[in-house]
């Protein structure tokens, strides 16, 4: 631990760190551009210069360069590190224009901060600028090349940390250009790091451009709703509406970036069809109307028929705090129809995790130094993206990488992967757990043999698995083989990418309650005639939407809660509207157990885009602003449990009466958050399966989730929405070959859900034999939950 | 002059990608073997290096828009390299320029209406020793006079006229 002296001030810091995370640590600004935590430090822009005065260094040095070692004495504020600075900077602004006060970076400047801080003020150079001619990079990114300084930022996260591959810095000297071979939209799913990444106005979201001056822009930390991540993000909003996000900073979970669908897919918020009134009956009421209707008709059913006719669905897009009270008030009845989950295999596989993953959890942050890492049945780029960039760091580190999937997995490193049908995925844990591979053919036990060594040899080993295609007895069989193989000196850490944002809350919840289907069995039956929604939409999410909606017909009272136009909320009986995360305080648990918070950025409101329709908004004055009657999901069933609706006293009963949430109380927005004592909830009920084809036609499908289009909140936000594929299908080649198709073919895909055109797309990385399909809100594949298999008919048409 | 390079070179250049650890030290070698037998590098020129090479076409074209002697756009039958470095421009290259742009009717960066030259600045072409210093094709050209250059053009004229001819 090396002690040196910067400005007169002393400071010890671990081995390896540099003397401008020293000064950091001191506080001590000095400005830098090339430097960054997560990047690393480059010494190119040769703005942190400080004076050694004493001690091993000595003279004028750039600070991110050195490191600290003991009896150093440095100066950030000597004469000649000043003048330095100030003649680097000036330089720096050589070609810059002078157009701050209409540029879009205006108000978060990094250059502006800089120029300033190194003293530079006044333009001597007389020549000619550079120019450029900005490309069209797609409808995530505008580039503005004429305001580059040629800091290299967007060039070292787009390529070196994220790893794409269509974006690179070309030309020399002051002809530095920053963009792709040729025109075209940005290929990598991380590609909106780059706006985060760029010190000044080049780089800037396409979505959010004229929206909004910087400091007018309300934000706050938030937690990103759209997988089970848990990535911190920063929403930003204005005119009652969300107009960005930027990335938050966690060392634990996503660190300093976020992915695409993370960053554009705020815009579920504005959803012009979002449901912003209670309803009865389809009918406008009014809240307090609305809540007594719920109260009085649950009442009577309760009455009649017994509190086990009234069924409760959370969900895992909905607050802990709000999930927990939904537990309150079913037990309030006695009821025990009570499931978080409408995705039965996703259900069964939080739970299990939540059950038995125990001291073997492991976060993106130690993802990122682990040495092996094995995904069984998990594709991150559509489950969980933060985990490709989090795996990425750790191949640069040296790891090596295996996928074992029936579809072909695409991550920005180098992998090993081996298809196996996603029905031996719990067979082949179980094997490497006992090291017995007999089960396995001579060839299948060549390619398993070397993995299992591997693991053995391993120091930092992760194994990870998807919700999806491992369900809960996958799940099970990936916690125990990682702790087979534990040993005493290192664990086997275990991530499984889940259902949602808070289906580890979900589960926690559930504990060893009925799933979804057992639920839909009751309402069959009627013995179950009312159904309560928290965010949830049984009609669209359960793992046989068919039979969901053909039981959920039966019921004589549909409450739905929700801040999207779900089908749900379209045919609720009684319906209240919810706040969206963005609009609200709450806390969701991640799929490794770390709670966080998060904190609202805006009221709701109708958009005044919608009431102004591009205009002035209506001169008219009312009480309340319009669209604002959405309240937080916890708000309204503190109501109808008629409990105080203060968020701190909720968390305060919350903690008392169960243990495991006791940390709720010093729970802080913007922080690591909180990782949940490792505690082991009571063995989930046995795994129904997931529903698996009858062999009556012609070819197995296999759904799944796609990168985009399969994400509900995700498919409701425009600027993503605009992104999302037509219907696909993937096939092996070979398998492709004897169906008489080829890549880019149209072909007619039957299911029982109906006749659908699908574009053929072929991988070699996939299993053979396999229809790969994935699941598209709004197309005729949207009723393919993931996971699920089915029976189809793919045949081959002719062109257009 | 259709193709962009004959298909044995491209053959051993995959093979030479294939024998080596990283093949993109083999990028400036490719795209020089396609400048040298289609006169630049077009587009097409780029992806074909990628391809063979099996590196991004990004990665390439970082490599050919670096170098002011891989040329990107169509240029003349003879590309004169002036330098305008510290050495030559002590000793006058200011003026070799203006001679240069004179005799020629160009600016830098322009090719002359014949198509015969194309004048490019360029920043040191090692002949420090020689300056003021230019560079045709790929002959140094060094203690340039106006003289000397109006020789050396001529010459260069009676070349290109040659291979027309051809």
């Amino acid at each position: 631990m090396p002690k040196l002296t910067i400005d007169n001030l002393e400071v010890t810091v671990p081995e390896g760190t540099n003397v401008l995370e020293a000064a950091c640590a001191l506080d001590i600004a000095i400005p830098h551009f090339c430097y960054h935590e997560a990047l690393g430090a480059v010494g190119s822009c040769r703005l942190c210069a400080m004076m050694f005065t004493d001690g091993p260094v000595k003279g004028l040095q750039m600070a991110c360069m050195v490191k600290a070692q003991d009896g150093m004495v440095v100066s950030s504020t000597h004469p000649d590190a000043m003048e330095l600075r100030e003649h680097v900077i000036e330089w720096a602004m050589t070609n810059h224009p002078h157009d701050c006060p209409v540029c879009d970076e205006g108000g978060e400047c990094q250059l502006q901060e800089m120029t300033v801080a190194g003293g530079h003020s006044k333009r001597r150079f007389r020549g000619k600028k550079a120019t450029f001619t900005n490309q069209d990079l797609g409808p995530f990114i505008q580039q503005e090349m004429n305001r580059c300084i040629t800091c290299y930022r967007c060039v070292r996260t787009y390529r070196d940390y994220c790893g794409g591959t269509d974006y690179g810095v070309l030309g020399s000297r002051n002809r530095i250009f920053y963009g792709r071979f040729q025109e075209g939209k940005l290929e990598s799913p991380f590609s909106g790091n780059i706006i985060d990444a760029c010190p000044t106005g080049v780089l800037t979201s396409k979505p959010f451009r004229f929206k909004t001056r910087l400091w007018d822009l309300q934000e706050a930390p938030s937690i990103c709703p759209h997988c089970s991540l848990g990535c911190a993000i920063v929403p930003g909003g204005r005119y009652r509406e969300v107009q960005r996000v930027r990335a938050g900073i966690n060392r634990e979970t996503n660190g300093f970036f976020i992915c695409d669908r993370g960053r554009f897919g705020y815009d579920h918020v504005n959803h012009p069809e979002r449901p912003r009134q209670p309803r009865i009956g389809g009918q406008p009421v009014a809240l307090e109307t609305a809540l007594d209707a719920v109260r009085d008709r649950i009442a009577v059913l309760v009455e009649a028929h017994g509190p086990n006719s009234i069924a409760f669905l959370g969900s895992s897009r909905a607050s802990l705090e709000a999930n927990a009270l939904l537990r309150d008030w079913a037990s309030a009845y006695g009821s025990e129809q009570l499931a978080y989950e409408a995705h039965q295999g996703r259900d069964y596989a939080a739970r299990t995790l939540a059950a038995r993953v125990g001291g073997h959890a492991c976060s993106l942050g130690d993802l990122r130094q682990s040495d092996l890492i094995i995904l069984f049945g998990a594709d991150p780029l559509a489950e969980g993206p933060m985990l490709a960039v989090a795996i990425r760091q750790a191949v640069r580190g040296g790891a090596k990488v295996v996928t074992i999937d029936p579809r072909p997995v695409e991550l920005p490193c180098t992998t090993l992967h081996i298809p196996l049908p996603a029905s031996r995925l719990p067979e082949l844990l179980a094997a490497l757990g006992s090291g017995d591979l007999s089960a396995f053919d001579a060839q299948e036990r060549a390619t398993f043999a070397p993995l299992l060594d591997q693991i053995k040899a391993a120091r930092r080993p992760a194994m990870v698995g998807g919700a999806d295609l491992l369900g809960g007895q996958g799940i099970a069989a990936l916690c125990s083989a990682a702790a087979d193989l534990s040993t005493a000196s290192r664990a086997v850490g275990v991530m499984a990418l889940l259902g949602g944002p808070n289906s580890y809350g979900g589960a926690l919840l559930a504990g060893d309650g009925p799933g979804f289907d057992t639920l839909l069995d009751a309402i069959q039956e009627r013995t179950v005639r009312a159904l309560v929604c928290l965010e949830s939409d049984p009609f669209c999410e359960a793992l046989d939407p068919a039979r969901a909606q053909a039981a959920l017909g039966h019921l004589e009272l549909l409450v739905c809660i929700d801040s999207t136009p779900s089908l749900a909320a379209q045919r609720a009986d009684i319906f209240l509207p919810s706040r969206a995360n963005a609009e609200m305080s709450g806390s969701y648990i991640n799929n490794e157990g770390r709670l966080q918070e998060f904190l609202p950025v805006i009221d709701p409101g109708l958009p005044i885009k919608v009431t102004g329709a591009g205009d002035h908004p209506p001169r008219e004055f009312f009480q309340t602003t319009p669209g604002s009657a959405p309240a937080a999901d916890w708000w309204l069933l503190a109501k109808l449990l008629e409990r105080a609706t203060i968020l701190a006293e909720l968390r305060k009963t919350m903690a008392k009466y169960d243990e495991r949430f006791s940390m709720l109380s010093f729970l802080a927005a913007g922080t690591t958050g909180l990782r949940l004592p490792v505690k082991v909830a009571l063995p989930p009920v046995a795994d129904r399966g997931l529903p698996h084809a009858d062999g009556s036609d012609n070819q197995t499908l296999l759904a799944t989730t796609g990168p985009l289009g399969s994400h509900w909140l995700a498919h409701l936000s425009a600027p993503l929405a605009a992104t999302e594929p037509q219907p696909y299908v993937c096939l092996h080649p070979d398998f492709a070959a004897a169906l008489g198709l080829a890549s880019g073919d149209r072909a007619r895909l039957t299911t029982r859900f109906g006749h659908c055109h699908v574009e053929v797309r072929l991988s070699a990385q996939m299993v053979s034999g396999l229809v790969l399909a994935p699941q598209l809100w709004d197309t005729a594949l949207e009723g393919l939950a993931p996971g699920s298999l089915h029976d189809c008919r793919l045949e081959k048409e002719a062109r257009a | 002059m259709t193709e962009l390079l004959p298909q044995e070179q491209i053959d051993s250049f995959k093979a030479r990608a294939a024998a080596i650890a990283h093949p993109h030290e083999l990028i400036v070698d490719l795209l020089r073997a396609i400048q040298a037998h289609y006169g630049w590098v077009p587009d097409d020129g780029v992806l074909l290096t990628a391809a063979t090479l099996g590196v991004l076409p990004i990665e390439v074209e970082e490599v050919a828009t670096f170098y002011d002697k891989i040329f990107r756009r169509t240029v003349g039958r003879r590309v004169i390299h002036v330098c305008d470095s510290i050495c030559c421009w002590s000793i006058g290259a200011e003026m070799i320029l203006a001679h240069l742009q004179q005799s020629l009717g160009i600016g830098l960066g322009e090719t002359t209406a014949d198509g015969a030259f194309t004048l490019l600045p360029t920043c040191c072409l090692g002949a420090c020793g020689d300056a003021p210093a230019m560079m045709i094709g790929l002959t140094t050209h060094g203690r340039l006079t106006p003289e000397k250059i109006d020789e050396t053009l001529q010459r260069e004229r009676a070349a290109i006229a040659a291979e027309v001819a051809k």
